[in-house]
């Protein structure tokens, strides 16, 4: 009934494209994060959503309805914004009501609602205050109520937790998600952060330069990144790429780059690669790097403890390798050590266009 | 040892503060002695002047006590210059507020030749009121006037208008070259203040429900709030005690028509040569506007 439909959207500002020729379909009630870098497009996109913007070209539609020519009233989309845009000169009550107020809703089913909302975020105590006199978080529930007491088909959310700090952040993370089962909207969540995404969709849409990079369960996007943007982008520290060539098919097929020569015939490609020179990118997840005395010799360059766990860079033959070791390791810079890659876990992207060579089935 | 080295630690900080304590009473002295020079001293020699029935041109005169002020509350000219008084500034503040909201709301948008439009709205600010006077007095004049000459070729009246010799055509002309003349100041104000609304709240309130209108009064207004109380403040202020536009373009005529508060004070001083009657008009003039103020900024407040 809310499902949310983009189709061949885009958005040029004067010569600069903004969202380019972008097809996404999110289901109803799905938690759907938009990701990417600064200046993906991904604000954009939530904004043409709402109606803030007019899409260029493409169109968009909220359930049944093309919503392109719907002012952003009449589309039932409630926006929670970065900087929570809370009406300062109204008490917090007076800011959720405001929007059924707009909509003529009668006084007491107001009053009803607004304690609705207010006791779901746990505002009970601070609807007669002034926004300026309410912490960040405060602020940031009283948009939510705003947005919740409409009960509207989709939640729009942009980047709104960037403002509070760390703990809290974890903190209201959760309490979405939470908000999100409660009431089983559909919620389209921007963000620049990864955590965020991973953690909180059930589905996120990573974007580059306006273009979809990917649609996909987080899991997924993870695990099987479609692109070598993806996969950098996801994951911290971020995947390490070596660019290289493949020899060989099937069980004899060896990743050459420089004088790295890694067998990969075990991993199963859904693209053998046809063009003739066969450049590709291989990639390995920090986690995937393990020492042990049967591997590949290389030199630690820099140890970083975190506690919990320790980042180690190593000079793999003149290539800069990151990874991810327990707190415990006993290393030390400049140490020589033997590493092995998890040989099922190695990624390889086509160096041309940046696609996943390894087929779906990959673990 | 160590009480007497704290001891003494403490008295050269004492003196250390002395020093700072003389020094900042220098630095201030200056703005001191300008300040009691050019407002203490006025004040307290118009309120003493008050006392006394003085005759301008020789500033001499004998103690009458509080008769100046008994005469004046007295006498129908008085309530009729300051309810004169009040009409024009709460005539003319109202249409400055007004255009000035209008012109700023306009000038916010993306006009073409924004940039230009902004600089010739403060041209009536910058022109000097003798020279926007003189103007308007042309303009206006009965005779050979624009305004007349326009209204009579379009047929919208059949005798030429008296616009500063007659009642209430005077005030209302008056009231109008004022807001004219002012109205800019509430523009650059409100402008400012303008540019600083955040965008995410009118799509917010748009996203809420909220139409053009709902929008100008549930955001613009409420931010316009603070400037406006200033503005209102200075510009009440700025019209009450107003003399030159006044007495340039009716000269409080007919008869004592548009004659304020200050065009009285001017006339005790100069023309009747009554300077402790015109000190004692000045002081219940300002006694008049603290209590206006006043009243005016503890309702602000709230």
């Amino acid at each position: 009934m809310s499902r949310i439909r983009f189709e061949n959207v885009s958005k040029r500002f004067g010569g600069v494209t903004a969202v380019d020729d972008l097809s996404l379909e999110i289901e109803s009630g799905e938690f759907v994060s938009i990701l990417g870098p600064s200046g993906c497009g991904k604000t954009t996109l939530l904004r043409m959503l709402a109606g803030l913007e007019r899409p260029t070209g493409g169109t968009i539609s909220i359930g049944e309805t093309v919503v392109n020519e719907l002012a952003p009233a009449q589309r039932n989309v409630a926006m929670v914004f970065q900087t929570y845009a809370l009406y300062p000169h109204m008490t917090v009550a007076g800011n959720i009501e405001y929007p059924l107020r707009k909509r003529r809703v009668a006084k007491n089913e107001r009053v009803r609602r607004v304690r609705e909302a207010a006791a779901v975020l746990e505002l009970e105590a601070l609807l007669d205050r002034k926004p300026r006199e309410l912490s960040g978080g405060q602020q940031q529930r009283v948009a939510l109520g705003r947005a919740l007491v409409r009960d509207p088909a989709v939640f729009l959310l942009d980047e709104p937790l960037s403002n509070l700090d760390a703990k809290l952040r974890t903190h209201m993370r959760a309490e979405l998600i939470r908000l999100h089962r409660r009431i089983g909207r559909t919620m389209v969540y921007v963000t620049h952060d990864q955590l965020e995404a991973m953690t909180m969709s059930q589905r996120i849409a990573v974007l580059r330069d306006g273009r979809l990079q990917q649609f996909a369960p987080p899991r997924d996007i993870y695990a099987r990144p479609g692109n070598d943007f993806v996969a950098g982008f996801i994951g911290t520290p971020s995947m390490n790429f070596l660019d290289g060539r493949l020899e060989g098919t099937g069980s004899g097929r060896t990743f050459r780059c420089g004088d790295v020569s890694l067998p990969v015939g075990m991993l199963p490609l859904a693209d053998e690669m046809p063009e003739p020179d066969r450049r590709v990118r291989l990639g390995i997840r920090p986690e995937h790097i393990r020492i042990d005395a049967e591997g590949e010799a290389a030199r630690v360059n820099l140890v970083e403890p975190t506690g919990h766990e320790t980042i180690l860079v190593f000079d793999y033959r003149g290539n800069e390798l990151v990874a991810r070791m327990d707190g415990d390791v006993d290393i030390e810079s400049g140490d020589r050590v033997k590493l092995a890659f998890r040989a099922d876990k190695l990624r390889l992207f086509a160096a041309a266009d940046g696609r996943r060579l390894n087929d779906d089935s990959t673990p | 040892m160590p009480t007497i080295r704290a001891a003494s630690a403490s008295l050269r900080l004492r003196s250390l503060d002395a020093r700072y304590g003389l020094l900042g009473a220098l630095l201030i002295a200056p703005t001191v002695l300008v300040f009691c020079t050019v407002i203490v001293y006025p004040l307290v020699s118009a309120i003493y002047l008050g006392l006394f029935s003085i005759y301008t041109p020789t500033m001499e005169g004998e103690w009458v006590g509080l008769d100046n002020y008994r005469r004046l509350l007295a006498s129908g000219e008085f309530w009729r210059s300051l309810a004169n008084n009040l009409i024009w500034t709460a005539g003319t503040l109202t249409l400055q507020i007004v255009f000035g909201i209008l012109v700023a709301l306009m000038l916010h948008r993306n006009l073409a030749f924004r940039a230009l439009a902004r600089s010739l709205v403060l041209f009536p600010y910058f022109l000097s009121t003798v020279v926007a006077v003189l103007v308007w007095r042309w303009l206006f004049n009965d005779l050979y006037g624009v305004l007349n000459h326009l209204l009579l070729w379009a047929g919208i009246v059949d005798l030429p208008v008296d616009w500063l010799g007659s009642m209430p055509n005077a005030m209302i002309s008056l009231i109008f070259v004022g807001a004219w003349k002012y109205f800019p100041f509430v523009v650059i104000a409100v402008l400012a203040r303008l540019q600083a609304i955040p965008d995410e709240l009118y799509e917010a309130a748009s996203i809420d429900g909220a139409g053009a209108w709902a929008r100008f009064t549930d955001v613009t207004l409420p931010q316009l709030r603070d400037v406006l109380i200033v503005v209102v403040l200075l510009r009440t202020i700025w019209d009450f005690k107003e003399f030159d536009l006044i007495f340039l373009l009716t000269g409080g005529g007919p008869i004592i028509g548009t004659q304020t508060l200050p065009l009285m004070v001017y006339k005790e001083a100069f023309a009747l040569n009554q300077m402790g009657g015109a000190s004692a008009a000045a002081v219940l003039m300002m006694l008049i506007m603290l209590l206006f103020m006043s009243l005016y900024l503890s309702r602000a407040r709230d």
